[in-house]
């Protein structure tokens, strides 16, 4: 087998390195993304909410609107 | 149904059994080049690699790195490109998840 070969300890330290700072990257971005997420959840739950409110309300009229005697 | 389930979960042992030995000298082999290049620097090697980056910064201020070969070049943009790509696997276990975000 070919032996292995001597990285130069700049490349080394190089990789390592960017592994690190690329794992703490990984962590804040998430931290960060995070409450940004639900926050944008929650808002989406009120205003479905709200939507199927205005739709139920809108078929109730329009129902009672629509009476034919071709029903 | 129940009987093929039942041979299958009798047939794992041996899958499993085959998927060491053909794993194992793999994974010798892997582990022989692994701990020598994949190993982090030992503290003793941090300042050669200061030096050395130090080193490459001269270069560039004198003019050297311009009269580097297309093939040298292009190796050490092969290699820059590796060095890269282990921000991007920190990147990947520390946001826990492979493609995107998962918020």
């Amino acid at each position: 087998m070919v032996p292995p070969v001597q990285v130069s300890p700049l490349i080394k330290t190089a990789r390592w390195s960017a592994l690190l700072i690329g794992l703490l990257y990984g962590k804040q971005r998430y931290d960060y993304l995070k409450p940004i997420a639900a926050e944008e959840r929650r808002i989406e739950e009120e205003e479905k909410k709200l939507r199927e409110e205005r739709e139920r309300i809108y078929k109730q009229l329009s129902e009672a609107n629509s009476d034919t005697i071709l029903k | 149904m129940a009987q093929a389930v039942q041979k299958l979960v009798a047939k794992v042992p041996t899958l499993v059994g085959a998927a060491v030995t053909y794993s194992k000298p793999r994974l010798a082999t892997f582990w022989y080049y692994a701990r020598v290049e994949l190993v982090p620097p030992s503290p003793a090697e941090i300042p050669k690699a200061i030096s050395g980056f130090q080193d490459l910064l001269k270069g560039f201020q004198s003019g050297r790195l311009g009269q580097t070969t297309v093939r040298d070049a292009l190796r050490n943009g092969l290699v820059a490109t590796e060095v890269l790509m282990w921000f991007y696997i920190g990147e990947i276990i520390g946001k826990r998840g492979i493609v995107g975000y998962d918020v």
